[in-house]
């Protein structure tokens, strides 16, 4: 196809250097791609003028659903008329990200066909992002993929996609199946994901431990990470191999947040009881230290970027949830925390800023969660507290059964 | 030619059809692993299989021709399976060792790299700039492209006290974890924004525009049918923008960078951080923006010369103190890195013990 | 009520909240069914069906998503008007 050529001096200096370059990419698919070819000229008329020239997304989307594809028009449409229209279209990635040559060729196919042959693997949600369609191809790309078994991912006011760590697909950490557990909370989510009924997004990411691979804890409202609850096993022969090569006393008894590990160079101790489970020790000496005992996972809610009013990280509600399929007990929580933030939000608000207006409290008695001190950093600093009459019935009834046992119960 | 039948709901396919052999035979199973250099690691399961990873950078934007060829890599050395990284690597799996020398060949003879495996800095999580998206401030892609050419050692070969975490976020909306980075760029507008009163009547809800203002900078301008903004307050974060395109905010000669550092999202040691901010503004220079990339270079040489082993950005800074860490790079501090947004009651200092 | 009817008092709720207020699902749900004391669930499943076909539609603007009555253009990009 013998499109436009453009001159592009600026976004050439991009394709020198040793890391791999997007410019690169990007003529690649021009050279068979009219869309990706108007993309290089529009992108380096991006870097002329130091400006960006997309339009506010536009409402387009495949019959029935509410999300999925992002509207994107150009304000220099005449100019470049490959991107007048160059909508995204966001494909739900398999868990892990573990893909077959088959199946991601076949996907570049389809996409060759109705599209720039431009992607992103992955956007930052976790979808594999097609970026860069007409608005006319929308139908026959959603018909060409659902019909091979792939759908489309989240967007808009609903449930995002859901991601996870690669955890036992190939690490010795992983507290539960993350991988299990994302297919099947995406197959059991898959209205709310499509359909956007929400006030504003809501994204769930699944780490299998506190390395936290996928960022949960950072950008997601509801982050499952996965901890366990047993001592911390440890094979001292494999320690002695440690300490030919590193100087345990210093680079983990001494890292050790909690202090609570000792090492007199013959014999590694940890005093369970002080663990805060953080896995700096396991990390630095794996072959050595490895977890055991009940396993599962830490829900923290909340976090997201800093519009509007900061950024939140996640905070704990649920100190310990065995995860285990079906997930009747996490899929019944989600629901309620769906539900009080239906009753309780406004538009665009995102579930942590709600608990922050409404109060932590009003949250966790609607989801029947018990206040527990594993949720908080330290007690409030100020008297400035509620009583309900409920509360103070609870508080007097105690006092009355202390008289009459005669012995206190703080 | 008739499309085929669409389906609705079907969701992803099962992970499990993707899985390799050795990943399904171990799965859950694995007991330790060993970074063998920067490339490579190895998986050793219970069963003692081993099941090797090689590790290649991505520029995120790929051309599908670009798949096809990890495509036909990964059918020629791993039996056709190949998986990518929350960071956007690819990584090609192998359980036979006498693959792996000849897989690494081949990677390197078609100008793939490989790298960003152990405490070094990998790829760099960013979002959509000029390429693709409305609000940017600045492109992503270019700027990782400039920082990672010139951090490219730390990524192939030369080792820090921790691993380095970058990100790129081209608006204060920080699609990317930006914010728990331990280095960070995130893009900044520098002025008011102007109003299109002529198209603001007919384009935008009155009070939708004036709730999405973080700082209530906004009032109604009842004269013009329009609204007005109140340049002591807007700290131009483009929220009024995100809900109504007349106002625009978008202004070539003063949209910069800021650099954050010390964010961290893992408990290991010490508890997940934000970044906090250190430069305030850097102008746009593309292609390659080479003063913010300069000082991102500086930072992570200063960290690596003053770390402890194992200490993240973030951990050697409250070690030492950020009164240090200003000195120790030399970065002038200035009004902005004092907060007075929603932090300040946590940020300030309320004892007389630091250091000079 | 009969589906057909419930859904004719939908696309009128709708069509009365055009260019004044942007509805999203839970507004047209509970609106629905506080009025004509209906369980929301019968909304819901009547807007459903009618966002299936085309009847309306789900919109997204100022980083928001609401349900409009659709336009003529994207009816005709659906192919279901000529
Ligand atoms: C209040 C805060 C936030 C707002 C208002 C917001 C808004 C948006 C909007 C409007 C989009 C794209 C449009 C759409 O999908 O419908 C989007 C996409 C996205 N957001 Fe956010 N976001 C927020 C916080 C975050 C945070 C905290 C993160 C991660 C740290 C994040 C990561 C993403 C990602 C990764 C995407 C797109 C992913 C992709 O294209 O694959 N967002 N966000
Ligand atoms: C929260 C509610 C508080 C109450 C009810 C309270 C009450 C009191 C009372 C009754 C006294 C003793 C006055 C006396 O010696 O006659 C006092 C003294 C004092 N309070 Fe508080 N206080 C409160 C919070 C604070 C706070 C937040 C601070 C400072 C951070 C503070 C700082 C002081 C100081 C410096 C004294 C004088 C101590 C001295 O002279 O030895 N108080 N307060
Ligand atoms: C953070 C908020 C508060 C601050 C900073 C504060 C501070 C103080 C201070 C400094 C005094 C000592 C006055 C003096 O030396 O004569 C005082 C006395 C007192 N405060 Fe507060 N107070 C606070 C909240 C409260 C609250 C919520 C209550 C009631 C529930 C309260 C009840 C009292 C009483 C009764 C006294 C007099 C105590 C006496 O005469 O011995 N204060 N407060
Ligand atoms: C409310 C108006 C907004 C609209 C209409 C909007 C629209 C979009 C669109 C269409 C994209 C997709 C870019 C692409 O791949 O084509 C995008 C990207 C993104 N936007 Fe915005 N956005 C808005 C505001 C925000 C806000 C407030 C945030 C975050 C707080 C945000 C975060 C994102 C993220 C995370 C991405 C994707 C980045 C990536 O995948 O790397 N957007 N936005
Ligand atoms: S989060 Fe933990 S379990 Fe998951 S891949 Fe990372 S280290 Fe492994
Ligand atoms: S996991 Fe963390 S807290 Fe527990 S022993 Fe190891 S280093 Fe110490
Ligand atoms: S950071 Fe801002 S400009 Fe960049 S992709 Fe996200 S919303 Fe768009
Ligand atoms: S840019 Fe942000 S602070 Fe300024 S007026 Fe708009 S919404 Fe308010």
């Amino acid at each position: 196809m013998a499109g436009k050529k453009y001159n592009t001096p600026l976004i050439d200096d991009l394709e020198k250097g040793p890391w791999p370059s997007f410019v690169t990419e990007m003529k690649k698919a021009a050279k068979n791609n009219e869309m990706a070819n108007d993309a290089l000229g529009h992108l380096e008329k991006c870097y002329t003028t130091r400006k960006g020239y997309w339009k506010h997304g536009g409402i387009v989307g495949v019959l029935g659903y509410g999300g999925g594809v992002i509207g994107r028009y150009s304000e220099i449409g005449d100019e470049f008329p490959g991107v007048a229209h160059f909508h995204t279209v966001r494909i739900n990635q398999p868990s892990g990200f573990f893909y077959t040559s088959k199946a991601l060729k076949e996907i570049c196919d389809i996409w060759d066909k109705y599209g720039s042959g431009l992607t992103n693997v992955h956007g930052s949600t976790g979808d594999l992002v097609l970026l860069g369609t007409k608005t006319e191809a929308l139908e026959p790309i959603f018909a060409e993929y659902s019909s091979r078994g792939w759908d489309l991912g989240g967007s808009g006011s609903a449930l995002r996609t859901p991601s996870c760590c690669v955890g036992p697909g190939r690490c010795e950490w992983t507290n539960y199946d993350t991988l299990d557990l994302t297919y099947n909370l995406t197959q059991e989510f898959q209205d709310e994901l499509h359909r956007p009924t929400f006030s504003y997004k809501f994204k769930i990411k699944a780490s299998g431990c506190a390395c936290d691979c996928v960022a949960a804890i950072a950008r997601a409202d509801l982050s499952i990470i996965g901890t366990w609850k047993g001592p911390i096993k440890i094979d001292q022969k494999e320690v002695q191999n440690y300490a030919k090569t590193m100087d345990i006393n210093a680079e983990v008894v001494g890292m050790c947040p909690t202090q609570c590990m000792s090492y007199d160079g013959k014999e590694l101790q940890i005093n369970n009881a002080e663990c805060n489970r953080c896995m700096h020790c396991i990390t630095r000496m794996t072959k050595a230290l490895s977890p055991s005992g009940e396993r599962g996972a830490t829900l923290c809610m909340g976090s997201k970027a800093p519009i509007v009013v900061g950024s939140l990280l996640s905070w704990v509600i649920v100190p310990f949830i065995k995860l285990e399929a079906p997930y009747t007990e996490l899929k019944d929580l989600i629901r309620k925390i769906w539900d009080w933030w239906d009753e309780n939000g406004k538009p665009r608000e995102r579930i942590g800023e709600v608990i922050e207006i409404k109060g932590m409290r009003s949250f966790l008695e609607a989801i029947g969660v018990a206040p527990q001190p594993q949720q908080i950093k330290e007690p409030r600093k100020d008297p400035f507290m509620f009583y309900t009459d409920a509360d103070m019935v609870k508080f007097k009834a105690k006092e009355a059964e202390e008289k009459k046992t005669g012995k206190y119960n703080f | 030619m008739a499309l085929p039948q669409r389906k609705t709901d079907v969701g992803p396919p099962h992970y499990k059809q993707f899985l390799p052999p050795i990943v399904q035979k171990n799965y859950g199973k694995w007991k330790y692993h060993e970074v063998i250099n920067p490339t490579t690691m190895v998986h050793v399961a219970e069963s003692g299989d081993k099941l090797w990873t090689v590790r290649v950078a991505s520029p995120r934007i790929l051309a599908t021709d670009t798949i096809r060829e990890q495509c036909d890599i990964a059918e020629k050395y791993c039996d056709g399976y190949l998986r990518y990284t929350t960071r956007n690597n690819v990584e090609f799996l192998v359980s036979d060792e006498k693959k792996l020398e000849p897989l690494k060949k081949e990677l390197t003879a078609k100008g793939f790299k490989m790298g960003g495996i152990g405490y070094g800095i990998t790829n760099v999580v960013h979002t959509q700039g000029w390429v693709h998206c409305h609000g940017a401030c600045t492109d992503a892609s270019g700027l990782v492209k400039a920082m990672m050419d010139e951090l490219y050692e730390y990524f192939d070969s030369k080792r820090l006290p921790n691993k380095v975490r970058l990100a790129v976020a081209c608006c204060v909306n920080m699609c990317g974890a930006v914010h728990c980075s331990d280095i960070a760029v995130v893009a900044v507008h520098t002025k008011v924004p102007e109003i299109n009163h002529e198209t603001f009547k007919n384009m935008c809800e009155l009070p939708t525009v004036i709730g999405s203002c973080p700082t209530r900078a906004i009032s109604p301008d009842p004269a013009k049918k329009s609204i007005k903004i109140n340049e002591q307050k807007c700290m131009y974060c483009g929220n009024c923008f995100t809900v109504c395109p007349p106002i625009s905010i978008k202004n070539p000669e003063y949209d910069g960078v800021a650099i954050v550092v010390g964010g961290k999202i893992n408990s290991l040691r010490s508890n997940p951080k934000f970044s906090k901010l250190v430069i305030p503004y850097i102008s746009n220079e593309p292609p390659r923006w080479p003063k913010a990339v300069a000082a991102i270079k500086h930072i992570v040489e200063v960290y690596a010369k003053n770390a402890k082993k194992n200490e993240r950005v973030g951990e050697w800074i409250e070690r030492i103190g950020w009164e240090k860490f200003f000195k120790l790079t030399g970065i002038e501090f200035t009004f902005q890195s004092i907060d007075d947004f929603t932090f300040m009651r946590d940020t300030m200092r309320t004892a007389s013990t630091f250091k000079w | 009520m009969e589906i057909e009817e419930l859904k004719t008092k939908i696309y009128a709720f709708c069509e009365a909240a055009k260019g004044k207020k942007k509805l999203k699902e839970k507004d047209i749900i509970k609106g629905l069914s506080e009025a004509e004391g209906i369980p929301g669930d019968e909304v819901k499943k009547a807007l459903r069906a009618m966002i299936d076909v085309g009847k309306l539609m789900y919109s997204y603007g100022g980083g928001a998503s609401s349900v409009e009555i659709p336009s003529e253009e994207y009816l005709r990009e659906k192919g279901l008007i000529k």
